[in-house]
Order: C-alpha cells, then structure tokens, then sequence
C-alpha cells in the first residue's frame, strides 16, 4: 500500500470515525554510512525508513498517534488510538489543524551537488583523510572512529483544512575521532562537521585539525584551581549555547522550566549579544520554509543588544501567552508531537577573530573540549559544571595544555559576563530537539575552574 | 512476523557476493507516551514502530540495512544493497531453520497495551499530588508516563529461528522548586522490564515524595567547593559512576579494536579486592533485563571483575570475531534501526560488608553524592564526567549541609584502584544508556562505597 493511497483512505475512514479535522505527517527518510578501520571498510549502512503521524479533532480535541506500518490495519490503529489519546487531554488552550500561512519562501535546501557525490567518492575522502592522519605524526597510534554518513529527509503535511507542503533536505556528516600516544599518556582528539557541500571537505585539512587537536593537548599540567577568565572556543560556545537553547522556548518558560520568564522587553546579557534565529540560511542544517505545523517560517531576532526581543513560540504556546507564532513548531519526526525548538540559531560574530582574543588574556583558560553536557547541565536554574579541556593562557599567550578540568558557572551569569565577541562563526553538531546552533568565539569574565 | 520462505529468500540473497554470515532482525512495537503538567494532562502519543534489519558479515567487515518496507520486494531490496557493500562470489549457504522457543525469564501480569490510557492517567495524577503537596516550595511537577510491548524476531543464515517480547513501563516524577529567587529540580524515574502491574504496586509516596524533596533540598543547598576529597557515593543510581568509568570500556565494541583502556588486560588486577563488577541480564522484571539479546543469544550472568581481577568482557558475535571470543548474551540495539553491538544490562558492584554508618562514619571530610545525574566517558583515554543530582558535605564522619553544582572527573582505571570501601545494601537503578547502537534501557546499581580521592569541580572555588 503506498502512502498516498493510505493517506486517502486514512482520512476518509477518519471523517467516518467523527473526527472534524485531521493531519498527516508523512516523513522519508534514506541514509548511508560507513565506517574505516586500519584501511578496511568495517561497517556500511544503509536505510529507508517512512513512518506517518496521524493528528486529529475528536470532540474538541487534539489527539495524537504514529504508524511505520504503511497497511491496512495500522489505520483503525492510529484512529482508536488517537481518540483516546485525545480523549484524556486536560490542558486549557486546545490545539487546532492550521489551514496555512498566507505566504511560504520557495527556497530549496536540498543539494543536487551533494545527491550526486557517488558512495565510491564518499569511502575515498574516508580513506584519505585516515591514511593522511595516520601519516601525520609518530604519535598517532590510530583511529576510534573514521565514518561518515548522509542522509536525506523528504516530509510532507497534508490535511483537512487544505494544507499540503512538502520539503526535501540532505547533508552528510563526518566524525573523526584520532587516538595519540606519547609517554604512556593517551589522548584523543574528534573533528565533526555536517555540512551540504561535500567539496568544501577538504582530506589535508580534516586530517591535520583533528590530528592537532589531540596531539596539542600531549603534555598537559594541573593549574591551581579558582576562577579564570575563559575563553570559549566557537565551536564550544555554541556546543554551550545548544544544551541551554531550551530557555528561549516557550513552552519552557510556561511550565516553569526557564528563567526568561516575563523577560520579553528586558535586558538579558551584555550590550555586545545578539541573536538571532535564521530558517533560511543556504547551509543551514535546520533550514525550512514551514515548521512541524506547516506555519511559515522567518528570520527572528531573539536577543538585540543584550535585550531579549522574542521567545520561540509553536501556535500553541503563541495563543497561552497571546502572540503569534514564530514559526519554531517542532516535530523531532513523525514519532513526536509538536513541541517548541530553534532551526539555525546563532550569536552574531563581531570583529575580533580567535587570536586576537586570545593575545587579549592576561591569564586564563581556553576550552577547546565540552564533555558530559547533557548531565552537568540544569537548563532549568542555569547551572552548569562540566569536563573540559583546554589550554592555559598567560600574558597573550598559549602556555600548555590543561589536564582534565571542570569548568563551572551559570548559563544566565554567562550572557552577562561576555566580555568581548569573535568573529569565528561556527556552528555544532545539530541535534533534532535542539537545532543547529552557532557561535564566535566568546570571552566570559570568570568561570570556576577545577583542575585534575 | 514474517514467511519462513521469505526469510530464507531475503538470508541467501544477502550472502550473494561472498558474505559468511547473514541475519535479519524484525521489530513490532507499541508504545504510550503521556504527560502531565500541574496536574493535567497535556500530551498522549501512541505509536507503532515497524521495521526491519539485515546484517551481513564478510570477514571484518559487517553490513547493516534497514527499512520500514517489509513487503518481499523490499526486503529483498534491502538484502541486495546489504550484499552489494561487499564484494565476491557466494562463500556461505543458509542452514535450514531450528525454531528455538524460549522460556520468558521476565514474567508479565498485566499487558499495558490492555489497560486503559485514563487508568495509567489515574496513576500519575496520583503521582502529581504527592509531589505537588510535598512542600509549599513546589512550583511544577511534571509526571511522564511510558509503556511499550515490543515484539522481536530474529534468524540467521546459521538457522536461527527466534522470538521474543518484552514489555517495559517507566514512570519519571519531575519537580521544580521556588523560593521566589532560585529555581531548582529533582528527579526520579523508577522503571521495570513489567507491564502495569509495575504502575500498581509502585511506592508512589516515596518515588514522588523524593523527587520533590530533592528539588526543595537543593534549595538550600550552597555552591560545591572544589578540590580533591573523598567521595561517599551512595546506592542504586550511584552505580551509575561505574557503569561509565569501567562499564563502558569493557565493551566489545571498544574492547576488539584495542581502543579501550582495559583492552587485553584479562587476569590483571585492575581494582582493589573489595571491588566485584557484574552485568546480568537475567535479573527477574529489572529495566535492563532481557531474555535473549538482539541477536537471539540467551542472557546470563557475566562477572566482568572478580575481587579486582579483570574476568571478562561484554561481548557481540561481530567483535566477538575480531578477539576471538564468543559472544555473551550483551549484544543490543534501541530498534531495527541500529546494528547491534555490546551493551550492559543490569550492571552493578556486587555487596561488600560495610554497613553505610562504617562508611560515612570513618570519613573526617568529603562529599556525600546521595543521587547521582548522568554521565559520559571517553573509553580510549578513560576520562569519565557525571553530575551530583544532590550532594552533602561529609564532616567529621556526619553527614552536613547539602550542596550543589558538583560535578566529579576522573579517569575510570585509576579512580576503580581508589574504592577502599564497599557497603551492604546493594540496589538498583533505571536508566537511558546512549551508545553506538542507540539508547537503551539498562539498570546500574551498587551497594554504598567509597573512593579515597576524586575530583570534584564545583562554583565555589578552590577550598
């Protein structure tokens, strides 16, 4: 049975059962991955999965509930299912099927360049970049990981009220994690990058920025530990910013779960922060023209000049707090229902870049590695206290490599102790509940730091 | 849950081009996600997952694919992009199929998928009560509900035949607490490889009654100081700090490449005597608990470290080539959609004989880490994180004020030479594991104990 047939069939069953309104949230999606292991191909994968959500009004009602089996008998499945579900709902603002925003952008992220990079090409890079790694440097003892994957997402919304979008994205991903030994200590150093544009991945590079970025911490010392002036590589700023990006959400701040409470209109950190959420971005992981309701999305400004200008709202949430939605919808895949998340969300970078920030520290700590942020982290009260690594800085300069370090503070503290902005743009492993997230660099004014 | 004929099809097609070893893995799941918020109801999901996985191996070399198209034109789909990864002429033949029927270890009462969803609402409304009127602090309490049925099915090219259902319920109790100024939360999250007989004899009074006590308690609780100390880790959860300092990095998965730092140490002493470090996925209806794994291999009891001694390690049928070793009933995946690879189940320290007043009485100043958040290891260099959900300082062997915001660091080999005490009150705990092939559900579990010295970084600063 096709998914356009069962759709159909689906809702016209549904209109039978006495629902008034119903939505269908078709998802496809098709992957390829492989994996290196001393010159060999240890893992390949591949996949095509589909899976459709069913959503419907049942006596005023929202309910929910998903099927990966595309047959007949998944469908009184998903229609008794959701009744029920709908039937035991108790909140206040009841959701509705959205007939569709006035205008979408037609923009495509969809990469014919990258659909066209051929799986031979894909083991190639692989091979290339762990032959040039391990040519790299005596101390390279190996690999952990040497893989790849990409993957492409067509979803689609289809319902009763008229709508009917469909979208298609790809990208692919590369993870490198490289093993160097030297005086019986051992350490590792990753590279990741999700990316649409495959020759923009260059084997020398990859190789000598991950390979770096473990040798560089050969060597490492203690500190005294107190509380030093950080700088937050970009890539661990945003990494930073990502695991507490659930504070901007509305549906955070209506259940008590974010301090940016009644903050709308109010100064939340340093004259130099903004930020802003940016859809459409051409290389953005998350971009969209429609969100997990089917509602247009746009660019938003979230933080101007330290002030906190929006939250991120879905139709519901909107509609609690008396607004519009900002387009931020979400729908982690057709297993979820809708919740609140950012698509690209970014710091502006300003003008100083990496180094020059650095020769700005008297004394300090440069974190170039976050560990255990999805334990060491309360997104509710802010607080944070996190495995790092890193450097140590004096007079300008980078004097070694730190020994496992804890690094500890307030999320809220952080917004408004940014003492200066980069220019280094980067963004972090984008995840589905938090978006594709980026940052500069960022200098805080004092983190606490433990040293190992 | 599919045709013996197509199976055998869909086996040999992707033993085609030289592979020795072909499996296929088929998944019908259900499940119900409910959420409450301030005492309503707020989100119900039902769904149902349905897929398939085709393995292949070649030597080294392994390949996996998945779909959600279970009709023959996709499965033998699905076979044929599996056996086009490798290269060669057909090496291997299927074996005709031994149907193995098993006895369920995990007995369930009462299938979830039968109870209606406004009783499961029932429970966690009481649930809601107790936690909301725990203390006038309380300001929110979310109650999650999870049930799921999930039916497994498995053969190989070496005539496996095999089935089994498992059935998980979790109930996780959220509260935040307010003191106008300071937000903070606590959290408890008891789950069981048990249908919703698990829901009707849970203690809700003390599991909601908890959460909301550890919220109200980290209220008051002061910055955690810096620094090298002592730590007491307390029981269940606590266990969590092995499962990532050594659990992890007696993985196959890291174990076969020479990656992990307990790689080719069997019979070495790598922790004191005190110290015994076992995974057993035979526990009766625990969380982690599995009859076979998801490879169709009985679970048993794997003791990985006996009295300090390096015993063994968990192992899967792919790395189990690689080291030569046999497989031992650890091989996991979260669905169809993950390769499965070595996981743990029920993972814990084996009971010493320090009653929990000895411990904390013979400790002049540390940190008392009553529960324990999450955590994460590198097992290549052993460095190992987790977050102190609520913590004490420990002063003249009492137990003192509470504190927040301790996170310990460490690297597993070194901080498992530094147990010097065991209790005797062994228990048990739910938990997410994340890892290569997915998230799944193990228990983790210690008595009390121990560790001379760890790192414990903190907002206060150095002390």
């Amino acid at each position: 049975m096709n998914v356009e047939s069962f759709s159909q069939e689906l809702l016209e069953a549904g209109k039978r059962f006495g629902y008034a309104d119903m939505e269908l949230y078709h998802e496809r999606v098709k992957t390829f991955g492989c994996q290196l292991f001393q010159g060999e191909i240890d893992n390949y994968k591949s996949s095509e999965v589909s899976g459709v959500a069913f959503r419907g009004v049942f006596e005023g009602k929202m309910g929910y509930a998903f099927t990966e089996k595309i047959a007949e008998d998944s469908i009184p499945f998903l229609l008794e299912n959701a009744r029920e579900n709908a039937l035991i709902i108790e909140d206040e603002e009841s959701e509705d099927i959205y007939s569709g925003s006035e205008r979408y952008r037609e923009q495509t992220y969809y990469s014919n360049e990258l659909q066209q990079v051929s799986i031979q090409d894909q083991v190639r890079l692989l091979l290339d970049i762990e032959r040039l790694i391990l040519a790299y440097d005596e101390r390279v003892t190996g690999t952990n990981y040497c893989m790849l994957q990409s993957s492409e997402t067509e979803r689609s919304i289809l319902n009763s009220k008229g709508l009917d979008l469909k979208d298609l994205q790809n990208s692919l991903t590369l993870y490198i994690s490289v093993i160097v030994k030297s005086g019986g200590h051992t350490k590792t150093g990753t590279y990741v990058k999700v990316t649409k544009n495959f020759h923009s991945l260059h084997p020398e590079d990859i190789a000598e920025q991950a390979a770096e970025e473990a040798l560089r911490q050969l060597g490492s010392r203690s500190i005294r530990s107190r509380a030093y002036p950080v700088l937050l590589r970009n890539d661990m700023a945003a990494a930073l910013i990502q695991t507490f990006s659930p504070i901007f959400s509305a549906e955070n701040t209506q259940r008590g779960h974010s301090r940016l409470l009644d903050k709308v209109g109010a100064s939340i950190g340093v004259s130099a922060l903004n930020i802003v959420d940016d859809p459409s971005l051409p290389e953005g992981i998350c971009s969209r023209n429609f969100d997990g309701e089917g509602f247009a999305t746009q660019r938003l400004q979230i933080v101007e000049n330290g002030t906190l200008l929006s939250l991120l709202h879905n139709r519901k949430t909107a509609k609690k707090d008396n607004t519009e939605s900002t387009g931020h919808a979400h729908k982690s895949s057709y297993k979820g229902s809708v919740t609140v998340a950012p698509s690209n969300l970014y710091v502006e970078p300003a003008a100083k870049g990496h180094e020059e920030l650095v020769s700005s520290i008297e004394e300090g700590v440069i974190v170039t590695h976050l560990a255990g942020l999805h334990s060491g982290a309360n997104t509710i009260s802010g607080d944070f206290s996190l495995a790092a690594r890193g450097y140590y800085v004096e007079k300008g300069q980078i004097q070694f490599p730190v020994n496992q370090m804890t690094i500890a503070g307030n999320f809220y503290d952080v917004l408004r102790s940014i003492q200066d902005v980069g220019s280094d743009l980067e963004f972090s492993y984008p995840t589905a509940a938090s978006g594709y997230i980026g940052s500069p660099s960022l200098l805080i004014e004092a983190l606490s730091v433990t040293v190992e | 849950m599919l045709e013996k004929s197509i199976v055998e099809e869909v086996l040999g097609l992707a033993l085609s081009s030289g592979g020795d070893f072909s499996e296929i893995f088929a998944e019908d799941r259900r499940t119900n996600n409910i959420t409450l918020q301030s005492g309503r109801v707020e989100k119900s999901l039902s769904g149902r997952d349905f897929g398939v996985g085709i393995r292949v191996f070649k030597g080294f070399t392994s390949t996996y694919t998945y779909t959600t198209d279970s009709s023959r034109d996709g499965l033998l789909k699905a076979a044929r992009n599996a056996a086009q990864a490798m290269s060669g002429s057909p090496s291997a033949q299927t074996q005709p199929f031994v149907t193995e029927t098993i006895s369920p270890l995990h007995a369930i009462e009462w299938n979830p998928m039968q109870v209606a969803k406004s009783g499961k609402v029932g429970v966690m409304k009481q649930a809601y009560e107790i936690a909301k009127n725990y203390h006038a602090a309380i300001q929110q309490v979310m109650v999650y509900y999870f049930d799921e049925e999930q039916n497994v099915f498995i053969a190989n090219s070496e005539g496996k035949w095999i089935e089994d259902q498992r059935v998980r319920s979790r109930l996780i109790i959220h509260s935040t607490a307010t003191d106008g100024h300071k937000v903070e939360s606590g959290f408890y999250g008891p789950g069981a490889h048990k249908g919703f007989e698990f829901m009707k004899h849970l203690d809700l009074q003390h599991y909601a009654g908890e959460a909301s006590r550890i919220a109200v308690t980290m209220l008051g609780a002061a910055p955690c100081p810096s620094g090298k100390f002592p730590v007491v880790i307390d029981n269940e959860f606590g266990g969590v700090i092995f499962h990532e300092a050594c659990g992890h990095g007696l993985e196959a998965t890291s174990v076969a490449k020479h990656n992990s730092v307990f790689s080719d140490r069997i019979g070495e002493k790598v922790a004191p005597d005190l110290v015994t470090y076992i995974d057993d996925g035979t526990l009766p209806n625990e969380w982690g608990s599995i009859t076979i794994d998801d490879e169709g291999e009985k679970t048993r009891r794997n003791v990985l470290i006996e009295q300090g001694i390096l015993k063994g390690y968990l192992i899967d049928r792919f790395n189990g080539r690689r080291m030569g070793m046999a497989p031992t009933g650890s091989s996991r995946r979260q669905s169809y959609r993950f390769a499965p690879t070595s996981r743990m189940t029920n993972t814990f320290i084996a009971p010493g004989e320090s009653t929990p007043e000895e411990i904390l009485g013979s400790t002049e100043y540390g940190i008392y880490a009553k529960y324990m958040g999450g955590g994460q290891v590198n097992t290549t260099t052993g460095d190992y994180n987790f977050a102190v959900m609520e913590g004490y300082l420990i002063e003249n062997g009492k137990i003192g004020a509470p504190i927040k915001g301790a996170t310990l660091i460490g690297n597993g080999p070194k901080t498992l030479q530094l147990v010097d005490m065991v209790g005797n009150n062994l228990a048990h705990g739910a938990g997410m594991c994340g890892s290569l092939s997915g998230s799944i559900p193990v228990n983790v579990g210690q008595p009390m104990l121990r560790v001379s010295e760890m790192t414990v970084g903190g907002t206060k600063g150095d002390e």
